[in-house]
This record gives structure tokens, sequence and C-alpha cells, in this order.
């Protein structure tokens, strides 16, 4: 007996029903499953030696800097946040800049945090977090006055330290768009000075020379533009993943209810 | 299949590197025949960049140039040897109307201790294959005879990881200066063997890191390693200090040259020239050893007037380094006169204006504001 068209119909229909019933069901657990907060991983497990043992370079103000009994700075104030997150203690292992990476190949320490601006080429040896700063060049025009990107400077002025990456990047642009006045200075700070006295239009500087200028002078209300980025990690061994998702999870948490803005203002 | 066609077709479609003919021979343009840089050819990939390095260093006005000729490159198994890499190196330099000083080092694998019995690296040359890295330097003297005529013999055997992280010796080294000068003269009378420059350092005896320069270098002479070198390398860097800060034996600046060669005098060698194959200043924002990027060019520049002056045994004065094949995304970036994609920074034009004896048309930055 042939069957009946609507059979068919109605067959398909009952299967494409039960098909998405199961797809719902599938990915309601799924999203359900994935929010359910479950412990990590112990904490002996993420970091063998009972504690968080943190590389840094402690040379390198605001970020870093060593008095003859104590470190403090930006990434010190970082380091203790998530050693706190993750309810472990934290020590800091003080080392020059050249031997961060090698101390955590060498198992001297766990993770490096210390202004670790995250190199592609380093990938393949280390995993970096996500950033959490982004020391890129700013261009600092004046509110009143603002000149939102770099293509808006042709017929303008520009100030800048003299050999920088600011000096650099002013030449790249000065072969692409047309052309505009350069003002070379000795300091960053000078360039945002002369900005800000209105010798030049806007300055382009790194982000930390930005705000920590900025920070003595409050009065003065500026545009600030990204015009690259130099984007600050946290470097974990490549053989720990657990470790490096939970120094993760930890600094999303600190990004998530401010701290990690906090503490950055504190100090820049 | 289809995806594979697709690949293989796109693939095709990509642009390929330029090429690198030869220009017609090329002669530097310079006034200041000290002035000269260390580049970092060996391990680009691409020959059009060697070229454009080469071109501009003679642009700046350098008309020398110390690489590094890695044996291991060279000479991968024992009498095999690959010279392409060096070749194209040497070629168009010559091309450029550069010489070469060519620095002598990494032992190959099968020149290096059994990995089984000890821990070895790349700078690990055990006294027993002396002779086997003398032959490799006989035989790139002779093959490169009038073109490369001065030729370094090892980097920086005052530290202990450049000696193979074994304790250093000065002994030692002076060993293999012995073991070479003869073979290397044999196979081009011309040839002028360096002695190493040493690290400036001030590691004390029994540092397990390595060993004061000043001291090494004594004891050096000590071993009577002078009749086996024609010229002193020396490595000096200002870190922090201008060149003319005075120097001191517990001082890393600029003229601890003098100190070096103080020691070469006081062991009646004054007629060996001296060349410093390293030297310069650092502006990384960050690094402690580091200057601001003015004052890293005012010093360079004053650095070679100051030899220019002061320092009749000094050839040459070769800043390290020309440009780095890829950023290293660290202070070392902070050395280079152009960046990897040959944009030149600002004290390659300083340097430009020193040895082309060009007038600097204006100030190289404004006042500070206000003043």
């Amino acid at each position: 007996m042939a069957a009946r068209p609507w059979h068919i119909a109605a067959l398909t229909l009952g299967m494409a029903l039960t098909v998405w019933a199961w797809v719902l069901v599938g990915v309601t657990f799924g999203l359900r499953w994935s929010s359910v907060q479950r412990p990590g991983p112990p904490v002996k497990e993420l970091f063998p030696y009972g504690e968080m043992r943190v590389g840094v370079d402690a040379s390198y103000p605001p970020f870093a800097v060593a008095t003859a009994t104590d470190l403090f700075g930006l990434d010190i104030d970082l380091g203790r946040a998530l050693a706190e997150r993750l309810g472990v203690p934290i020590r800091f292992v003080n080392m020059g800049y050249d031997g961060l990476y090698d101390s955590l190949k060498a198992d001297q320490v766990d993770v490096v945090i210390s202004a670790l601006l995250i190199d592609p080429s380093k990938t393949n040896e280390v995993r970096y977090t996500f950033p959490y700063y982004n020391a890129g060049l700013m261009l600092v025009s004046d509110a009143n006055r603002p000149i939102p990107t770099m293509q808006d400077m042709s017929g303008r002025s520009l100030a800048y330290e003299f050999g920088s990456e600011a000096d650099l990047v002013a030449r790249a642009w000065l072969r692409r768009i047309a052309p505009f006045a350069t003002r070379p200075y000795e300091l960053p700070t000078y360039a945002l000075e002369a900005t800000r006295l209105q010798l030049a239009d806007a300055a382009l500087t790194d982000a930390t020379s930005a705000r920590l200028y900025l920070r003595d002078h409050p009065d003065w209300v500026v545009h600030l533009a990204d015009v690259t980025h130099s984007l600050y990690g946290i470097a974990v061994r490549m053989d720990r993943g657990r470790t490096w998702n939970a120094v993760n999870q930890a600094l999303q948490s600190l990004l998530d209810d401010g701290t990690l803005e906090a503490i950055i203002g504190r100090w820049l | 299949m289809r995806a594979y066609i697709l690949f293989s077709i796109l693939g095709s479609l990509a642009p390929a590197p330029p090429r690198a003919p030869l220009d017609a021979p090329q002669t530097v343009e310079t006034g200041k025949r000290q002035v000269c840089v260390h580049t970092r050819l060996i391990d680009e990939v691409f020959e059009w960049k060697i070229q454009r390095s080469l071109q501009m260093t003679r642009e700046m006005g350098a008309d020398t140039i110390v690489e590094f000729f890695p044996w291991a490159y060279a000479e991968p198994s024992k009498g095999q040897y690959s010279w392409s890499s060096f070749d194209r190196i040497v070629k168009h330099a010559r091309n450029q109307g550069l010489h070469i000083i060519a620095r002598m080092g990494l032992v190959p694998e099968w020149a290096r201790p059994d990995s089984a019995t000890r821990q070895t690296t790349l700078n690990d040359l055990p006294d027993e294959s002396f002779d086997e890295f003398a032959d490799f330097v006989a035989t790139f003297a002779a093959r490169y005879a009038g073109v490369v005529d001065h030729i370094i013999i090892w980097n920086e055997p005052n530290l202990s990881f450049e000696w193979g992280y074994r304790p250093v010796d000065p002994a030692g080294y002076g060993r293999l200066l012995q073991a070479t000068y003869d073979q290397a003269h044999a196979a081009n009378p011309q040839v002028m063997i360096l002695a190493a420059p040493l690290a400036p350092t001030l590691e004390p005896v029994g540092s397990p890191n390595g060993l004061d320069d000043l001291l090494y270098l004594e004891a050096l002479y000590q071993a009577g390693a002078a009749d086996y070198f024609d010229a002193l390398a020396m490595h000096t860097y200002g870190f922090t200090e201008p060149p003319e800060a005075p120097p001191a034996p517990d001082a890393l600046n600029f003229r601890r040259a003098e100190l070096l060669h103080h020691i070469m005098l006081e062991h009646d060698d004054p007629d060996t020239p001296v060349y410093i194959t390293e030297s310069g200043w650092n502006d990384n924002p960050r690094w402690t050893k580091a200057v601001r990027p003015s004052q890293r060019a005012a010093y360079t520049v004053a650095a070679f007037k100051w030899a220019e002056n002061e320092w009749p045994w000094l050839a040459k004065l070769c800043v390290w380094a020309l440009r780095y094949p890829v950023s290293t995304f660290s202070y070392p970036d902070n050395f280079t006169l152009i960046t990897p994609d040959f944009q030149p920074k600002p004290i390659y034009y300083a340097i430009q204006v020193y040895a082309r004896g060009w007038e600097q048309s204006e100030d190289l930055w404004l006042p500070a504001p206000g003043t």
C-alpha cells in the first residue's frame, strides 16, 4: 500500500521536532554545565612549590621598583591581587630583564609579571595571558582641538621624543599622508608640554609617559587616541596549561570587578 | 583534490621575493675611516635584505662591517663544506665596496663533546677539537683570501657562556689562538688574526659567570698568547655614561678600552692595532643600562670623535648593530640603527652626517618648551 502524502509530511515533521528537541536539551545542558562553578585544580597542582613564584625585573618604574627591603609598583600590586584571588602565597623573584624568560624555562619561577611585551615569536615557548595593559603610542591633543587619528595630522604639527618609537612612527606617517610639521623634543614630557602650551597640535608618546604627565596636569583636558599597541601580558610556562588557565581567569575577574583598572590608576 | 589544486594555484600567485642582482661595483664615500658597523646578516632569509643592509651601510659612510661566520653552518659534517650562506654575504659586501671583519665561532655538533657524557652548548670547543677549528679557519682564510683578510678568533671567551659553560681559561684560549695562527697565515699570508674581544665585565676571579676583562687580558698576555694574534679586538659599551667619562677598573664605560690598551703597553705591545668590534649605547626606555635616544645619538657621535682624536692606536670603531632580521621585542632592539623593515632611526642619520662630513643643517631636537 502506497504511503499517503500527509503521512510522509507528518513523519518528517515528527523527526524534525525530535531532533530539534534533542538539540535544545543538549544546548541547555551545555550552557548549564559550563556555568556550574566547579572547584578548580588544587593549588598544589597549579603551583607545585606551594606559592606563586613571580619573576620580575624591579628596575622599571612605575611597574616594578626595588628598595633595599621591598618591591613596589603596578606589577607588584597586580601579582598580589592575583595571588589573593588564587588563594596562594606569593613570592617575588627580582632579576634582570634578560633573565626573565630563562627563569621561567628553568622552573625558577611560575609566572613572569614584569611589563612583558607579548612576543609572538615566543608563543611556542611560553603561554601569555590576555593583555592587561597597552603601552603603545597615543596621540594626545587638547580636547578643545581634538585630533582623532594620525590621518588627521596633515597640515598640523606633531611633537614627539627624538629617536623614539614615536619618531619612527611619525616618519612613517609622513610618507603616507599630506605633510605635517614635526617637533622633535629631547623627552616625551617636553612633547606633551609643547602640546599643552599650544606649541604643537598634538603629541605622540607612549601611553605610560602620557598617563604620568596627565596625572601631574589634571586640569588639562585632552583627547586620547591609540596609534599603536604594545601589549603587556603575564607569561606562564608552556607545560603549565592549568596554571595559565587559572591565572587568566583570575586576571579576568580582576578586570571584571574593576580591580585591574584601580591598580593601573593607582600608578598611572 | 580540488582544494589541493586551489591552494596550489593560490600559492603560485604569491609574489616572489625581490631578486638581488649585483649593482655596478660601489665605493664607500666617507671622511671617517674608523666608522664601522656590526651586521647581523648570517641568519637573514632573503638575499635582497642582505643587499639592502649593505647598501645602507655604505650609504651611512661605514666602509667596514663585522659579521659572524658560524663554523657550524659551513661545516655541518666533518670535511663537508657548505659555503652558500657565507658567499652571498661576501659577494654583496664586496659589491658595495665594504671590507669584512669575520668573527668565527659556533661549534658543529661533530666537534662538540659527546652530549651523553656532559652538558654541552654551541660554544663548547674542547681542546681536542682545536685543530679541527684551526682547519676550518684556514679553509675559510684561503677561500676568501684578498676579500676577507681580518678574522676574529672566537667571541668574549671571558664569559662562561661563551666558553661553553666551562670555567673561563685564558691559557686555554691562548692555545686556541696558537693552534689557529700559523695555519691561517699559511692559507692566506695577508690575513690578520684578531684575538677575541672580551666582554666588559667586573666578574671576580672564581665567578661561575666569567672573569673581569682586564684580568683576563693580563692573564692572556702572561700565557704568552701575544705571539699568536696580529690585532686585538675589543668590546666597549658606554651603558649610562657619556663617552668622556673617565675609565676605572671598577667601572664599565666607553673608555674602558684605554685600560685594556694600557695592559697591551705594559706588555710591550704598542704596535698591535686595536679593533673595537662592538660598541654603542642602548636607548630602551626600560633597560637600566640604557640612555634616552637623544643621548644615544649624541654619545655615539661624540665617541667617534673621541676615538678619532684620542686613540691613535685604534683601527676601527664598530657600532653594535646595524639591524636585526626580526624584532626581539626586548631591549636589544634598541641597539640597532635601522629597523627590521629598513626604516633608519635618527641615530643612523647622525652617524651618516658625521661619517660623510655633512653639515648638520639644524639641531636634532628642539629646546624644552618654556626655556
